[in-house]
């Protein structure tokens, strides 16, 4: 759809490309944060660091090509508004990994099933953003996209739940364990409201192009 | 690939013993919000029932009959109706369709380990078709 309506311009064409291409970045960083807590190890975790900082160039690189006079005019904001959405979701991925660092794993062990759950809901709502995308731009149901990613971040939120009760039982005598494992779950969970809202995002789009 | 059962099911099981009285149930259901429990075998010869809320709303409740005097096992079914955790999500749909069931448990050798729900099946579904593309 936006294809048609962009007329195949080279600006915009390669402005949608590195926008597949910073989806697919957030993608690899979710998985990589996936495996890493996983297998419980804080030294994988640096890989999302890497991806967050390729991320940051490829979002500057759209930024300033949109600048340049990619898209209608009426359409450049929603667009900017999209990609900040998903670099958001990058930083808390990024924020959710600097925590894992540091978490006392006593502590963290009474809830890691239900934290590898989310991430492994958080990495498939990535790979549904990028399907969502291309569904945007090749016609396709993107309304159905959309309610896929509700009812992933619907599945967050029952586990969400399930670990504060977990978390309230848990006897915590440091305020920095206390505090590091507060943040890693708020960050964790908050990734696929991120994701949600760039759903939301792409499907208003859509629907301004009606 | 097609989804299997295990990848949807919800691990989280909530049981009861079959000598626990059924007031206890309710309890544990309305805690929990919860519309089914699994019944714990009485020994190892014995396998698991399921008591549901309608099992109690029907069988107790219309008969007005106490609950702190029923046992779970005299209303629970049993045995209950459970597929391995590797069969695919088509068939376990076919089941619910065939039996009319809400819910089916799900087995690794002969232990229960998870639930599936029809709205999970709706969920699994349609993030099924959505990843189609």
């Amino acid at each position: 759809m936006l294809e048609k309506i962009f007329s195949g311009g080279k600006l915009e064409k390669k402005v949608i490309e590195n926008i597949k291409n910073h989806i697919k970045t957030l993608c690899l960083a979710a998985e990589c944060f996936k495996n890493a807590i996983i297998t419980g190890n804080k030294e994988q975790i640096y890989c999302v660091i890497d991806l967050e900082r390729d991320a940051d160039s490829i979002r500057r690189e759209i930024i300033s090509m949109i600048y340049e006079g990619a898209f209608l005019p009426f359409l450049r904001p929603s667009i900017c508004r999209f990609i900040e959405i998903v670099d958001e979701a990058f930083d808390t991925v990024e924020d959710a990994a600097f925590e894992f660092r540091y978490l006392n794993f006593e502590v963290y062990k009474t809830i890691e099933s239900e934290c590898i759950k989310i991430a492994s809901v958080n990495s498939n709502m990535c790979e549904l953003l990028l399907i969502a995308f291309e569904s945007l731009l090749t016609k396709g149901d993107l309304r159905e996209k959309n309610l896929a990613i509700r009812i992933y971040e619907k599945q967050v939120d029952d586990i969400k739940f399930e670990i504060t009760e977990k978390l309230r039982k848990a006897e915590i005598t440091n305020f920095w364990d206390g505090k590091i494992i507060s943040d890693f779950v708020s960050y964790l969970t908050k990734v696929s409201d991120l994701i949600e809202d760039a759903s939301d995002y792409l499907y208003t789009i859509e629907v301004s192009l009606r | 690939m097609p989804t299997k059962v295990k990848e949807i099911m919800n691990t989280k099981l909530e049981t009861i013993r079959p000598e626990a009285t059924v007031y206890e149930a309710i309890e544990k259901l309305i805690d929990k919000r919860i519309r089914s429990l699994l019944v714990l075998p009485k020994d190892e010869k014995d396998t698991y029932g399921v008591v549901t809320v309608r099992d109690i709303v029907y069988k107790v409740i219309a008969k007005n009959l106490n609950p702190q005097k029923i046992k779970v096992e005299e209303i629970s079914s049993k045995p209950v109706i459970s597929i391995d955790k590797e069969t695919e999500l088509e068939h376990l749909i076919r089941l619910m369709e065939k039996f009319n069931i809400a819910r089916v448990f799900i087995h690794n050798g002969r232990e229960i380990v998870g639930v599936v729900a029809l709205l999970d099946v709706l969920a699994a579904s349609l993030i099924e078709r959505a990843r189609r593309g």
